[in-house]
């Protein structure tokens, strides 16, 4: 008997949901935070069957395994890079430039890496050049800032010692 | 609304069953299905251990329909203890349209792998939370291409399998005839790499790999090319290596490590990565 009771009421429930729809009112959306559409996913592509393996690459050991370990040596040496001036208690302006030169590096192959994962080129090939020129430009700009800071003023560590006041 | 079809749908095969017949006979397969657990049953229709799961669906026939999370509500003391035994229970005995993967049920196909409350595992390995009633979520592998509500296409994951050559490549034959053969060392290096079953939950749970899926290998499968890298019979280490050399195939991994942390084998695509950039090195 209660399971009469119970089917209509589901009957009921049912029936009310469908007017609601009828009624044109929207059932809440998937997503609860708003989308930005800026890079929406393209429909899916395989290509060739699907027996067929992923083209490989043609092997580039300098955007590859050369590139890598630069990236590493860099950040590595950069440490005692750093530390020695204030260690050794002087400032040679020849070890600034290098410092500062080395820090461009590290920076120009870091955004390079974040452009090659957010900006594939298989995608959006031609944002990918300009994003690319764009960290050229930037790098170069800086490289020129940082000369002209190193030649005629301070220097890096020394502003560093000055502005440091902990 | 699904709670309380639920519901309805166990009174209607209460008053349906006759009553002297005993109630296991009218279980699913998903159920706890042994005699011995009758009494259990008999004090479990005093107070059921409700639990409810929400789970994605999609469906490919009307694909303007957006996806949408339907709750089923269970009793726990008739399902089995792993999440696969309760989607099994509710696609035989509440929504048969409800669409996921299984075969094994011991974690040995990896085909159930899905997120379950926000972690790629398989459903076949983890456990219902018994001691809470929140709900429990469950959706497909994040990041992939949906065929139907909880199964992924992993079409893309397959080809790239394909792609690094999973199979002994070798020129010489075995000195004497006869299989080739390891030293234990040479053995051991392959544990940890040969566990691995191909679910795709390390590769789905990789922002890398969600960013440039079409490119970057991806965690498991870089995972496979270790274990032919570092397999002592193979002959062909240095066109493996070469295939890796390139900008996006191995170096999009940046060490997130979420590979690691979900794989419900426990193994540790993070390090066989690390092993392979090492190698590359120089």
């Amino acid at each position: 008997m209660a399971s009469v009771a119970r089917s209509s009421a589901l009957l009921k429930q049912v029936a009310a949901q469908q007017s609601v729809a009828a009624n044109g009112l929207r059932v809440a959306a998937f997503h609860t935070t708003s989308r930005k559409s800026l890079l929406p996913p393209p429909p899916q592509r395989i290509e060739g069957t699907v027996n067929d393996p992923v083209e490989v690459p043609p092997p580039s050991p300098s955007h590859g395994s050369y590139h890598w370990t630069f990236d590493r040596v860099v950040a590595a040496g950069l440490i005692p890079l750093t530390v020695a001036p204030f260690a050794a208690g002087s400032l040679n302006p020849t070890m600034d430039a290098v410092l500062a030169a080395t820090i461009l590096i590290h920076s120009h192959t870091g955004f390079g890496n974040i452009i090659v994962d957010y900006v594939p080129s298989k995608r959006v090939p031609k944002a990918r050049k300009v994003f690319t020129w764009g960290l050229n430009a930037a790098t170069v700009l800086v490289g020129l800032a940082l000369y002209e800071f190193e030649t005629t003023d301070v220097g890096l560590t020394e502003t560093i010692k000055r502005v440091w006041k902990a | 609304m699904a709670a309380l079809r639920s519901s309805s749908a166990r009174v209607f095969a209460a008053a349906s069953r006759p009553a002297f017949r005993p109630v296991v006979a009218a279980r699913g397969m998903a159920n706890l299905a042994d005699g011995a657990t009758q009494s259990q049953q008999a004090s479990s229709e005093q107070s059921p251990k409700l639990k409810t799961f929400q789970i994605y669906r999609w469906n490919p026939d009307t694909p303007t329909e957006k996806p949408r999370m339907q709750s089923y509500t269970l009793d726990l003391n008739k399902t089995g203890p792993m999440v696969l035994d309760a989607l099994v229970r509710i696609k035989n005995e509440l929504d048969p349209t409800l669409t996921f993967r299984r075969s094994c049920r011991e974690g040995i196909c990896g085909s159930c792998a899905m997120n379950i409350n926000g972690t790629n595992t398989l459903a076949c390995l983890c456990r219902i939370p018994a001691d809470n009633s929140a709900e429990m979520k469950i959706y497909p592998l994040p990041h992939t291409y949906v065929v139907k509500d909880l199964v992924p296409d992993l079409t893309l994951f397959y080809k790239q399998y394909k792609s690094i050559k999973p199979y002994l490549q070798r020129d010489t034959p075995s000195p004497d005839g006869k299989e080739y053969r390891q030293s234990k060392a040479d053995r051991k290096k392959l544990d940890g790499l040969y566990e691995c079953i191909l679910c795709a939950c390390c590769s789905t749970s990789c922002p890398s790999y969600w960013w440039n899926s079409e490119e970057y290998l991806g965690p498991a499968i870089l995972l496979q090319s270790y274990r032919w890298l570092a397999d002592s019979r193979d002959e062909r280490t240095a066109e493996r290596k070469d295939a890796l050399n390139n900008s996006m195939s191995l170096y999009r991994c940046h060490t997130i490590l979420n590979c690691t942390r979900t794989c419900p084998k426990g193994l540790n695509p993070g390090l066989a990565i690390a092993n392979i950039k090492k190698e590359l090195a120089f």
